[in-house]
């Protein structure tokens, strides 16, 4: 968590290898291997995912397409058909969208509800071993919300995923519990904690976070 | 995208280099052999043309050696490999083949025939049906435009003729396949479509080339005659190779929508050391509506010129064109598109668009969307874009685990597939996808380059 602008977009970017960021300084590690220039899709195949803030449409591929081209990355044969569907079946039915959904151009023309639940039925059948979510709450209903909680604590509880969730806002944080909350400001962690930091912040917000880190510093 | 809208009369065309025909054509009654004198008469009259456009625009045939070309008769029979690759396994209504300057294959299913269709060589349909081919012959396409213009309206052989009469339909489509498949060929080609009154058929012109290395030339006119409530869909797909294959296509194509009528139009270029198309769709009576579709992709060294015209002719009008288009390499594509509405065309509406994706930082687009509205009181807007590989997308699909090529050629076969559905024909669709997977392949090197030059 952290105000706008504190870099938590910016952190789950270069997570993944976004190019219009360079590392300066430090590495990314990944179970013992140093991932801070490898390619995105290299990162994508050590298990990292990011559901982004702005998903990219992609006009001309269908969501089960690209799910199946992406699915294929990660395997020496093509899946075949049926398991594929059955996957398909499972990560539909979790996410409550029907298979229509899947037959429609990825992003392209969806709302901003649809565009998050898009990116969470990509993460059910990637099975990545983290997911970074960036603000995927920012923008849905409370149902919708519920659904994408949902999700991820089901893959969690079935896969072990693990899961960076990026957000404004407490309320997500009544459906999926966190074990470690970090607070972030001006590009840095300054604050790591339980559950208990969240009642803080929803209480007093960033402002005494704000002086005590200032007050270091000075 | 830029967008204008006309009321009023005016005209504005600072950047435009193209005419269209309108009403110019040479049938007005002669034979075929009287045509072909006329034209043989401005063949030697003309000079070779260059097209140029003000200060950034050249389309020049001095790479072109007429005197090293000729037209290849052969004997009849054989259909070349890769008019079977190109058209698969469908089973057509009709198939006619034309290598270098002899037809060798024609067949019309008899279904097809028994309702009345004709389908033949147009040299044969002079003889069998001659009214029909003296009434449409070059009716609205003229024979002095420049010399190859001239050229291919004296020196045609062969050809292709199909008629479908009143009220006959037919599903499965027609196939016309031009090939060459020898160095130094000058192929002249000439089809003419006639539908009557109510008929509802599919035709697809493919100009293929064989295994060669080195300069031909194809020089052709296309023209489709449509009555009162016809409707029909072309298709034309161009792929004169890219594996050492030289050849030069000057080539202008016609078709004319009735009454209440419907043509919707495909053409799809994908190869041709230099093209030059013009294109020319007419709503010439009340009611009559256009839909018109196509596609380029360029490559290497190529030089692709393309006017396409959006007549309208009487009122109560409705058209609808969108053109696509990709270039790598060091190629160069042009894409002028203009929509013309004629004095006392009321109530016409149309659209045009084109958009072009540049794949290499050698590469060179041109995209020309113009107006010429000469009356009151109709719709007509244009646009276009010019654009490249978005790298937001790339980043996105990669992050998913695809390659940075995946990525693209996902990009670029997403940019075409709305078009290319409109095929509606299986096997020609996979074989536009397969040819522009094959060419992202190729330019591989350039798409890297023009995403790290950026």
């Amino acid at each position: 968590m952290g105000p706008n602008g504190s870099g938590k977009s910016t952190l789950a970017n270069t997570i993944l290898g976004h190019p219009a960021y360079e590392v300066t300084e430090g590495q990314i590690l990944w179970r013992g291997e140093d991932l801070t220039e490898a390619d995105p899709e290299d990162r994508a195949q050590a298990g990292l995912f990011l559901a982004f803030q702005y998903p990219a449409a992609i006009p001309g591929v269908s969501v089960a397409n690209f799910l199946r081209m992406a699915l294929n990355t990660q395997r020496e044969e093509p899946i075949n058909v049926k398991e594929f569907g059955a996957k398909l079946k499972h990560a539909t039915g979790l996410l409550h969208v029907d298979r229509e959904f899947t037959s429609r151009h990825l992003n392209d023309g969806f709302s901003g509800g649809e565009k998050k639940r898009c990116e969470i039925l990509q993460m059910a059948m990637l099975e990545p071993k983290v997911a970074v979510l960036d603000e995927t709450d920012s923008g849905l209903d409370i149902d919708a919300l519920r659904t994408v909680a949902e999700g991820v604590n089901t893959l969690h509880r079935e896969t072990g995923m693990g899961a960076l969730v990026i957000t404004h806002y407490q309320r997500i944080l009544h459906y999926v519990e966190p074990q470690f909350v970090h607070i972030m400001l001006d590009g840095r962690i300054v604050r790591e904690g339980g559950p208990e930091l969240v009642t803080q912040l929803e209480a007093e917000g960033y402002d005494w976070i704000r002086e005590e880190v200032g007050a270091l510093d000075g | 995208m830029a967008e204008a809208r006309s009321t009023k009369k005016g005209a504005a065309r600072a950047a435009t280099l193209y005419q269209p025909l309108e009403g110019r054509g040479a049938g007005d009654g002669r034979s075929v052999e009287e045509i072909r004198a006329a034209a043989l008469e401005a063949f030697e009259r003309l000079e070779l043309p260059t097209w140029r456009r003000s200060g950034f625009w050249t389309t020049s045939l001095r790479e072109l050696d007429p005197e090293a070309l000729e037209p290849k008769h052969v004997e009849p029979g054989e259909i070349p490999a890769v008019v079977g690759e190109a058209l698969g396994d469908e089973r057509p209504a009709g198939l006619l083949v034309q290598r270098g300057a002899t037809v060798v294959h024609a067949e019309l299913d008899p279904e097809a025939a028994a309702q009345g269709v004709v389908f033949s060589s147009l040299e044969d349909a002079i003889r069998t049906h001659p009214d029909l081919v003296r009434e449409h012959f070059m009716k609205r396409l003229p024979y002095d435009t420049h010399k190859l213009d001239a050229a291919a309206a004296a020196f045609w052989t062969g050809g292709a003729f199909l008629h479908v009469p009143d009220g006959v339909v037919v599903e499965r489509p027609f196939q016309i396949a031009y090939v060459i498949d020898e160095a130094g060929t000058a192929q002249y080609a000439h089809t003419l479509v006639v539908g009557g009154a109510n008929c509802d058929f599919r035709v697809r012109e493919y100009d293929l080339a064989g295994d060669f290395t080195g300069p031909a030339l194809h020089a052709g006119h296309f023209e489709c005659y449509l009555g009162d409530g016809a409707r029909a869909r072309i298709a034309h797909l161009q792929d004169w190779g890219s594996d050492g294959q030289e050849v030069f296509d000057v080539s202008t194509h016609f078709t004319r929508v009735g009454r209440d009528g419907h043509a919707t139009w495909i053409p799809i270029h994908l190869g041709g050391r230099m093209t030059r198309q013009h294109i020319e769709l007419s709503t010439a009576e009340p009611g009559a509506d256009m839909r018109h579709r196509g596609i380029y992709f360029t490559e290497e060294e190529e030089h692709l010129d393309l006017f396409t015209v959006d007549l309208h002719e009487v009122g109560n009008t409705t058209g609808d064109t969108v053109w696509k288009g990709a270039a790598t390499g060091a190629s160069r594509a042009s894409y002028e598109g203009l929509i013309k509405i004629v004095p006392n065309a009321q109530e016409s509406h149309t659209y045009l668009q084109t958009h072009s994706m540049m794949l290499s930082p050698r590469a060179k687009v041109d995209a020309i969307p113009s107006l010429i509205v000469e009356t009151d009181s109709v719709s007509a807007s244009h646009g276009g874009t010019v654009g490249e590989v978005d790298e937001t997308q790339v980043f996105y699909m990669r992050s998913r685990g695809l390659t940075r090529h995946e990525a693209v050629r996902v990009i670029v076969e997403g940019y075409f597939e709305p078009v290319v559905v409109q095929l509606d024909d299986p096997g020609l669709e996979g074989l536009v996808r397969e040819r522009i997977a094959r060419k992202l392949a190729a330019a591989e090197e350039d798409i890297q380059a023009y995403a790290a030059a950026k």
